[in-house]
């Protein structure tokens, strides 16, 4: 048997746990600005209709008193460290799907930590007991049924499907609640005639395949009650990016750059905090009309070095041809692999001895950083006064 | 502007400018052929701006004048065109006519007066070179690329030089992407004339447009002046603009120690390598070679799907060595090498391996290992 684990409004819960007087009160954690989108919401700014992802300047019109806080990345990664290495006394095989959110396997743990309400009901009491928070959990023979289950009583409730009682159970669950379904897909099935997991066993499964490809099969597969991917206890991350939304729209490539300066900074520092090293770099613009594009550049050598990551997104912001303003830029990094893989040496040391003082320049800056806070140190053109010229 | 021209001369030379014509560049004009009545006959031109073809093909010209028409379009219609002869008549608006008694197309030119100019170089110093051995030795030289990067011409560009020795005087070619090298020679006696100079880089993109036209026995003309180089056979010219850097010091690199030298049988060293790399993919594509007195073990590792293993009998009384490589730089060297036997040449885990042929070493690869 598979838990999901999902702790409830977990932003929006630390900040109320860290500061007792925001106890039932319409929490909002986002960015300030009128411009950035909500990262989560109290069980009691939800009853006004505030949900994540949703527009701030919305949120403040659904929820006026809404007490709106900036997110702490930090101290929510924290109290997810706890809480994941509690699930790991369970079971070795956790998989840590985002900061609140995890598979645990606990197949053979009966005879350990006894039947899966049991270890349910002894994991939310651990969680409570160390970091106060509650969570949701969903329990299933498979990942897929875990996960629908884990929402189907929120907040800190258990739902349990035992495997007899899961045909019965997809037969009827409409296929928006099916991970992987967004809206254009629930539209496209809901044209097709195809509203919940029983109508996809019905359907004729070539114009199935035909009509959604891959997904099809998928969907095939889960309508079945078939789902038998692992949990995978080390994810290895497939990508790093840092992205911001700008203070107001911008045009100007020179400030630009400052901002992509500072994010190559902090996704190469990701790297190499990972111990890996990216063959692709992408540069993402958001323009004022939310049309977003992406440009990417592989490199002939996989890198986790600041300056070849600044490098490369630079030149893609440099043949960018702006038409219109800017509302959002993000450097990615993707094509991860180890750095302890092997790689390929040049033939020509000279080409390369620029690239090993750059590494010595990282290695200098993360070790300080790792002692002193990430703001102790940084580039010239990154000082507040440069960043302030805008 | 009215001229006729025969099918079966020009279809062959639109078919070889294909390849320039599809290349992108700033200018919409340059996916176009120009054609132009002379006294001679027709001038055929095309560009990509670095690279440019000009060629004259007979004709019966009616009256003057030049037309700029889609080079893919025009391809198409002649080679499906059903009479040999082809008549060409510009109308209004540089809208061109291609006809025959029962066929007409009439298809939208452009402003030929719009198409670049192709670079006049005037008293070039030409030498002889054979045409087949040219392009054999472009051939072996343009396996060898980076990803285009304006910043590493000597990367994307092939380092030409001209070397007068004691005994001998050579044009060599210097391929590198900066993890391997190749250089191939073509030797002239003493008392030839070659022109003197610094080396020079040319696009290797551009040559591979040149092989196209070297499929003849005979020689070519090859002269380089003001920036460009420039290939010339009868009544064909190409001229490619030379790029601007400088090529790495390499003759410390191709150096070799003979004490090394393993021989192999090419085939046998092809296969195994080929086997091998089946196994390889993006994030593991080396493979260990371990010499050790007489043999080699060739092993890959790929977490995601397996491993391989394989033995060869070999004459080799070194020291051990184990080095990785990335088989297909082997495999690619190993394709281009004409010859039944061929020599590797390996110092240890750090230093780049050699590889001739056994007889010959006109062509000589260099392949760096990875770090393990």
């Amino acid at each position: 048997m598979i838990l999901h684990i999902d702790m409830d409004a977990f932003y929006a819960s630390v900040e109320q746990l860290d500061n007792p007087r925001l106890k039932g009160e319409c929490v909002i954690v986002g960015g300030l600005s009128n411009r950035s989108v909500v990262s989560a919401a109290s069980y009691e700014a939800r009853k006004f209709g505030v949900h994540s992802a949703m527009p701030m300047f919305q949120a403040r019109q659904k929820c006026p008193r809404g007490i709106i806080i900036r997110p702490r990345m930090d101290r929510y990664k924290s109290v997810s460290k706890k809480i994941m290495s509690l699930l790991r006394e369970f079971s070795p095989r956790v998989e840590v799907v985002s900061i609140d959110e995890a598979y645990v396997d606990i197949t053979g743990c009966s005879r350990l930590h006894g039947e899966p309400h049991e270890i349910v009901a002894h994991i939310k009491q651990k969680i409570k007991e160390t970091v106060n928070l509650t969570c949701s959990v969903g329990v299933g023979p498979s990942k897929f049924i875990a996960k629908i289950a884990s929402d189907l009583e929120k907040p800190d409730g258990l739902t349990i499907f035992m495997p007899e009682q899961v045909s019965q159970f997809l037969e009827k669950l409409p296929v928006g609640k099916v991970p992987g379904v967004g809206k254009t897909t629930l539209k496209q099935l809901e044209r097709m005639g195809i509203n919940t997991l029983g109508d996809v066993s019905k359907y004729p499964e070539k114009s199935l395949l035909k009509r959604l490809g891959k997904f099809g099969r998928r969907l095939m597969e889960l309508s079945a009650g078939m789902d038998d991917s692992p949990v995978m206890p080390i994810s290895r991350r497939k990508s790093v990016s840092s992205e911001e939304t700008l203070l107001s729209d911008i045009d100007d490539k020179k400030v630009l750059n400052n901002y992509i300066l500072e994010q190559a900074e902090s996704v190469a520092r990701q790297l190499r905090k990972e111990g890996v090293k990216a063959k692709t770099v992408t540069l993402k613009i958001k323009h004022a009309d939310f049309k977003q594009v992406t440009r990417s550049t592989t490199l002939p050598v996989p890198t986790q070095s600041s300056e070849t990551i600044y490098q490369t997104a630079s030149r893609l912001l440099d043949q960018y041809r702006m038409k219109t303003k800017i509302r959002l830029i993000g450097v990615g990094a993707s094509g991860l692999r180890t750095d302890s893989a092997p790689t390929q040496m040049s033939l020509f040391k000279d080409l390369k001895s620029n690239n090993g003082n750059w590494e010595k320049v990282d290695k200098t800056v993360d070790s300080i950083t790792a002692k002193y806070g990430k703001d102790i140190i940084k580039r010239g053109s990154l000082t507040k006064s440069s960043h302030e010229l805008e | 502007m009215k001229f006729k021209i025969k099918k079966n001369d020009v279809l062959d030379v639109l078919s070889k400018i294909q390849g320039l014509t599809g290349r992108k560049s700033n200018l919409p004009i340059t996916s176009n052929v120009f054609l132009q009545t002379t006294n001679y006959g027709i001038v055929l031109r095309v560009t990509d701006l670095e690279t440019g073809y000009e060629g004259l093909y007979s004709g019966t010209v009616e009256s003057e004048g030049a037309v700029v028409i889609n080079a893919r379009k025009f391809y198409e219609i002649i080679r499906e065109f059903p009479s040999d002869e082809i008549q060409i008549d510009k109308i209004e608006n540089h809208w061109i006519k291609i006809a025959n008694n029962n066929v007409e197309y009439n298809i939208v030119g452009m402003n030929p007066e719009d198409f670049p100019e192709s670079p006049h170089v005037d008293d070039i110093e030409f030498f002889e070179i054979d045409s087949i051995e040219f392009k054999k030795m472009i051939d072996k030289m343009v396996i060898i690329m980076g990803a285009s990067d304006e910043k590493r011409a000597h990367i994307s560009g092939l380092y030409f030089e001209i070397i007068k020795q004691d005994d001998q005087n050579l044009v060599r070619m210097v391929s590198t992407d900066g993890n391997r090298l190749a250089k191939v020679d073509y030797i002239y006696s003493k008392d030839s004339e070659l022109p003197s100079g610094p080396g020079i880089l040319i696009p290797k993109k551009g040559l591979q447009e040149v092989v196209k036209f070297l499929d003849f026995e005979g020689v070519v003309q090859v002269g380089f002046k003001n920036n460009n180089f420039i290939i010339k056979k009868d009544s064909e010219t190409i001229i490619i603009r030379l790029l601007e850097g400088e090529f790495p010091e390499y003759h410390d690199i191709i150096k070799k120690d003979d004490a090394n030298d393993i021989n192999m049988d090419r085939q046998l060293f092809l296969m195994m390598l080929k086997r091998m790399s089946i196994l390889s993919s993006e994030e593991y594509r080396g493979v260990i070679f371990s010499f050790k007195e007489d043999n080699l073990i060739i092993t890959t590792t790929n977490p995601n799907i397996g491993e391989s293993k394989e033995e060869m009998h070999i004459e080799y009384q070194g020291k051990p060595i184990k080095v990785m490589f990335n088989p297909r730089y082997f495999i690619e060297t190993l394709n281009v090498i004409d010859e039944e036997k061929v020599k590797l040449n390996i110092i240890d885990e750090e230093k780049p391996c050699l590889i001739q042929g056994e007889k010959n070493d006109r062509y000589l690869s260099v392949i760096m290992p990875m770090r393990i």
